[in-house]
């Protein structure tokens, strides 16, 4: 015989249901106050670890590099806001925000001699001689860091590898694969020659000419005609000797305007 | 005289060519001009020939460049066009190169005259130029023609008059820089 539903066995059922959900719920919630309270202690240990070692972190470089790739293991990002605990506790949003501002005004100073592209050796010397040797150093890591920050203010600030070399770029301008192989090329003497560039690469005649008159235009690359043997020679300040670059900078930045 | 130290782009090869890139030659230009008042200031030269060979800021043994005539009229140019310099002729040949306006120059050597009680004397132009009085000063040196276009702008205030000696060697002035 079939058994019909009756009002009791729904309520029995609406029960367990009840039930079920507020054991659910209980257990949720016990998760999550676990997840809370490990956060919590997470974030503790971390603000106390960072408060212990906030001198190491900002006068030792090698420990700030160990510090950012442990919070980036976490997926804590310390200069993600000005705003968070970090800033307030280590003002190492603001460590970044100055290195930002300073690797700026040196971009900008040295563009009329570099056409916007600097040597990252060489911004580091020049950061180092504008923060004088009383502050803490700065190494590639942190500049690299700087510069990614920049990225978000448009301007095309961003670092790039050309061969052995990292390059500062501060200009939108978009160099392609040929203009690459270029200054690649470029970095043995400070410069090429368009047969040069058409032996080394194995282009076909027009290539090179095109690639360099269009660096030229930028204003990353100079001619030379005066050698002796009447060759034109390209030369590219940003790949330039160190010495002559930096010195060409710090004279563009010293200078009273 | 301490050695006259050059700027880095002296001895960057581009620098000696002229760039076809209008920014960037007007970075060159301007790096140039600076340079040219400063290498003659330092080594009092007044006067710029720009035939080969004649003004050694334009080659640069070292890296083996030189400017061509067209790059150093247009440097010099440049300055012309802003009253720093002088064509002393029509075919671009010469040039006076016043790293101190003539104006500048007038008031220095009415300082100079104060500054050493010689209110009422008479020097000759030769004096002024590499007498005793003013070696060691910024005088000492001055072009013949810069300096007699100073008198005479001290001579239109009244504080100079000029006076001809019997030969160009006896040209003085008498001051009355009160």
């Amino acid at each position: 015989m079939r058994r019909r539903p009756g009002i009791s066995g729904l309520q029995t059922a609406a029960a367990a249901r009840d039930q079920y959900r507020s054991l659910g719920e209980n257990v949720a919630k016990i998760r999550t106050d676990l997840m809370k309270e490990q956060l919590a202690t997470f974030r503790n240990q971390l603000e106390e670890f960072a408060r212990k070692h906030k001198n190491d972190i900002k006068k030792s470089p090698a420990f700030r590099a160990q510090f950012h790739s442990m919070c980036a293991k976490c997926g804590v990002d310390p200069l993600a806001s000005n705003k968070g605990f970090w800033a307030e506790l280590l003002g190492i949003g603001d460590f970044y925000y100055e290195l930002g501002v300073q690797i700026v005004d040196i971009c900008l100073a040295t563009r009329p001699h570099n056409g916007g592209l600097l040597d990252l050796e060489e911004l580091r010397g020049l950061l180092a001689k504008r923060r004088r040797a009383s502050r803490e150093p700065i190494t590639e890591d942190d500049c690299l860091r700087a510069v990614s920050k920049l990225k978000s203010l448009g301007g095309g600030f961003e670092v790039f590898t050309v061969g052995r070399r990292k390059l500062v770029r501060s200009v939108p301008t978009e160099l392609n694969r040929d203009h690459n192989l270029i200054l690649e090329l470029a970095q043995v003497h400070g410069y090429v020659t368009v047969q040069e560039v058409e032996n080394e690469l194995t282009w076909k005649a027009g290539r090179a000419l095109d690639a360099l008159e269009n660096l030229m235009r930028e204003g990353l690359a100079m001619v030379d005609d005066g050698h002796p043997d009447g060759k034109r020679r390209y030369w590219f300040p940003c790949v330039g000797s160190a010495a002559t670059g930096t010195e060409a900078a710090e004279s563009v930045l010293s200078s009273p305007n | 005289m301490a050695d006259f130290s050059f700027p880095y782009f002296y001895n960057y090869p581009p620098y000696f060519t002229l760039q076809p890139v209008r920014d960037t030659r007007e970075k060159q230009v301007e790096l140039w001009k600076q340079l040219i008042l400063k290498y003659c200031k330092h080594h009092k030269y007044f006067v710029v020939d720009l035939e080969e060979g004649d003004f050694p800021l334009f080659a640069n043994a070292n890296i083996d460049r030189k400017l061509t005539y067209e790059a150093r009229e247009v440097f010099l140019g440049a300055l012309v066009s802003e009253g720093k310099a002088e064509w002393m002729d029509k075919g671009h040949r010469r040039c006076l190169i016043l790293w101190r306006r003539i104006q500048d120059w007038a008031e220095l050597l009415l300082s100079f005259v104060r500054e050493n009680g010689m209110e009422d004397s008479v020097m000759t132009l030769e004096e002024i130029m590499s007498g005793d009085e003013t070696r060691g000063s910024e005088l000492a040196g001055i072009d013949r023609g810069v300096l007699i276009r100073a008198i005479k702008i001290l001579e239109q205030k009244g504080k100079a008059a000029m006076f001809k000696g019997q030969a160009t060697d006896d040209d003085g002035v008498k001051f009355s820089a009160h």
